[in-house]
């Protein structure tokens, strides 16, 4: 019992990561109907903004993932209004390429200005494990963990009770209607786009001092965030929190129980599942 | 050899151990009578590139002998290229024993497998409190699997019963549902075969979830370099890991104390035995160069054969029927974050600590 409430502790760590990851990608696909297939790639730029700001400013990444939000805001405007505006309306798969190529660019652009090698950011809080009775949790980890509720807590309040937020929902509902209503539409997707990419860039700094950083890092990342959104719901913020979560703690549980090789399996498996169950995701609401 | 991408660091180690070997063979001469240039290729640490390389290598420039790669991943991709084009390669430091499986006269290969490996640490734990069972945790690659089938073979045989064998990806590096169900198992040895990157993370992951067995042991590699002991690697986990290693500086063979002294001199810090591996196999191919008295590939094969050296840095060299050289493999332990050889008896400069405290008994 002690082993699988602290598999579910671990899941629910990494979960939080996920979710986080998964909102960002919600804000895009879910709500933007955008086929984002560079998110992972602007999460690893958030790993190398915070790398950078450690490696040579000595900034603690946890202090750092703020940063790498902020620059990734800004970068993530700029890339909506010069690359992804001008083929907003186009077919899905101009967008499936356009972003492709953006992924391609960001990834390869890193690895020449980087190099290829494997980092690993070793900071104390990582060597130093919190231990609460037979549980036993990484301080690290919790760090990112608390952060990352903090951040989903935020995020969904802006969404929902912000003017901006209102305005990226109704969009989201009717996009003809919308500019009759006074929304200015450039500008708020311009700006739901940025704040995905964004999102997405913190969880890359809290994630740096999990992972090995290197230039393809975050290609699993962006298959993990779609199934998240689809598993939560197309549309719903809220869901892509929960379904991250549920991700966490499922590939938790099938790499202690099953395999370690295994629980980038379960990712899949769940997706078809929901796909083939429920495709509207578990809180989605069916689209007109 | 992979300069960039996850091997590097070895790749570095061993590049370094090429650059003393090349000015030290010009020093004496050269080969047949003129200076011996290095072409390097990068293989990015990938199988792919690495087959690559031999293309370039062999059939745009024309090097008379190969010495390369690192992985036993990226080394086995090479062997059919190099069969076909019919030029020696001489395998510095890949560990898998399917590295060597195709038997062909063109490859030959300084380092011990990992069969040797997983023997001499069964032989080390036999004197050293017979330990009764036995968990293995390796790397999903070519280099893991050898060194997981070898372990499995040798423990047996040795009197230990395998009680568990998780494999591991290397891109996630959350172990901890592995190491967990390792713990479960409850083992009195543990036997890592992993990479650098892994090392660390094994080592503080199994800290974290207080993961005790009395022998921390390795098929080296990850577990034996420079890095690992420092804050850079694994720092204080890494005490009381035990390691395999085939060189250390203070090994008594001519020379080991010379070149680690140059390598320190050149590079600011001691050299592993990767640095010896590349060292060595640059040696022997300029060697047999001037032994075969040509640049013709067979004559050199030939030449690599014949050696018989009694007496390297790297103890003596002499190759079996199967390319094999016939080299001796110590262990070692991490204690004070210095490796010290522990056996055998007549190689060792300290005694081994056994059993590994507890984690919680450390600080």
């Amino acid at each position: 019992m002690v082993d699988f409430l602290q598999a579910c502790i671990n899941g629910l760590l990494t979960g939080a990561l996920y979710a986080l990851i998964g909102m960002g990608l919600a804000l895009i696909f879910g709500v933007m109907r955008i086929v984002n297939f560079a998110h992972g790639a602007f999460l690893m730029v958030g790993m190398y903004t915070s790398w950078v700001l450690f490696d040579k400013l000595k900034i603690n990444p946890y202090i750092g993932f703020l940063a790498a939000g902020v620059f990734l805001f800004f970068f993530g405007y700029l890339v909506y209004l010069l690359l992804i505006q001008p083929i907003r309306d186009r077919s899905d798969f101009m967008q499936i390429l356009m972003t492709t190529g953006i992924a391609l660019i960001l990834v390869d652009g890193v690895q020449l200005k980087f190099g290829a090698d494997y980092h690993q950011t070793n900071i104390e809080l990582v060597n130093r494990t919190l231990r609460f009775g037979p549980f036993a949790v990484n301080a690290a980890y919790l760090l990112s963990f608390a952060i990352a509720a903090v951040c989903i807590v935020s995020l969904r309040s802006f969404v929902v009770r912000s003017r901006t937020g209102q305005a990226l929902r109704a969009i989201a509902q009717n996009r003809e209607v919308a500019p009759l209503m006074g929304i200015n539409v450039t500008r708020i997707q311009g700006l739901s786009f940025a704040l995905g990419i964004a999102v997405a860039g913190v969880a890359g700094g809290l994630l740096l001092p999990a992972l090995y950083l290197f230039p393809t890092v975050g290609d699993d990342y962006t298959l993990k965030a779609f199934v998240i959104v689809v598993l939560g719901g197309m549309g719903s913020i809220e869901g892509a929190a929960f379904g991250g979560l549920v991700l966490g703690v499922a590939e938790s549980l099938t790499s202690f129980y099953i395999g370690n090789q295994w629980a980038l399996i379960v990712d899949f498996v769940l997706f078809l599942l929901v796909l083939s169950l429920k495709p509207s995701g578990i809180f989605g609401r069916q689209r007109a | 050899m992979p300069l960039t991408g996850s091997q590097a660091a070895f790749g570095e180690a061993l590049k370094n151990g090429y650059l003393i070997a090349v000015d030290e063979i010009n020093a004496r001469g050269g080969v047949l009578g003129k200076k011996l240039e290095l072409d390097f290729y990068d293989d990015q640490s990938k199988p792919d590139q690495a087959v690559q390389g031999v293309s370039k290598l062999v059939d745009q420039d024309r090097v008379p002998v190969l010495i390369g790669s690192f992985s036993s991943e990226s080394t086995k991709a090479m062997i059919p290229s190099i069969i076909q084009r019919q030029v020696a390669l001489i395998i510095p430091a890949a560990n898998a024993d399917n590295v060597m499986e195709s038997k062909s006269p063109w490859v030959f290969r300084i380092c011990s497998g990992a069969a040797d490996y997983a023997n001499a640490t069964v032989s080390f734990l036999k004197a050293n409190g017979a330990p009764k069972t036995i968990a293995i945790v390796y790397e999903n690659t070519n280099f893991g699997q050898a060194g997981m089938k070898a372990m499995s073979v040798a423990a047996p045989a040795g009197g230990m019963k395998v009680v568990a064998v998780e494999s591991y990806e290397a891109k996630s590096p959350d172990y901890r549902s592995v190491l967990r169900r390792v713990k479960q198992a409850n083992p009195d040895v543990i036997y890592f075969c992993s990479y650098l990157l892994d090392a660390t993370t094994l080592m503080r992951q199994s800290q974290e979830i207080d993961l005790n067995p009395r022998y921390y042991t390795s098929a080296g590699t990850g577990f034996a370099t420079a890095e690992f002991p420092t804050a850079k690697g694994a720092g204080r986990n890494a005490e009381y890991t035990f390691s395999v290693a085939q060189w250390v500086a203070t090994a008594r063979w001519a020379g080991s104390r010379e070149f680690d002294a140059e390598y320190l001199k050149r590079y600011n810090s001691h050299p592993t035995h990767h640095g010896m591996f590349s060292y060595e196999a640059l040696q022997v191919a300029a060697r047999a160069i001037n032994d075969a008295k040509s640049l013709d590939s067979a004559k050199i094969r030939d030449a690599i054969r014949n050696l018989n050296l009694s007496m390297t840095p790297f103890g003596p060299i002499k190759f079996d029927a199967n390319g094999q050289n016939q080299h001796p493999v110590i262990i070692t332990q991490v204690q004070g974050g210095q490796y010290r050889i522990v056996y055998p008896q007549d190689a060792a400069d300290s005694k081994p600590v056994i059993p590994a405290p507890k984690w919680s008994d450390r600080r």
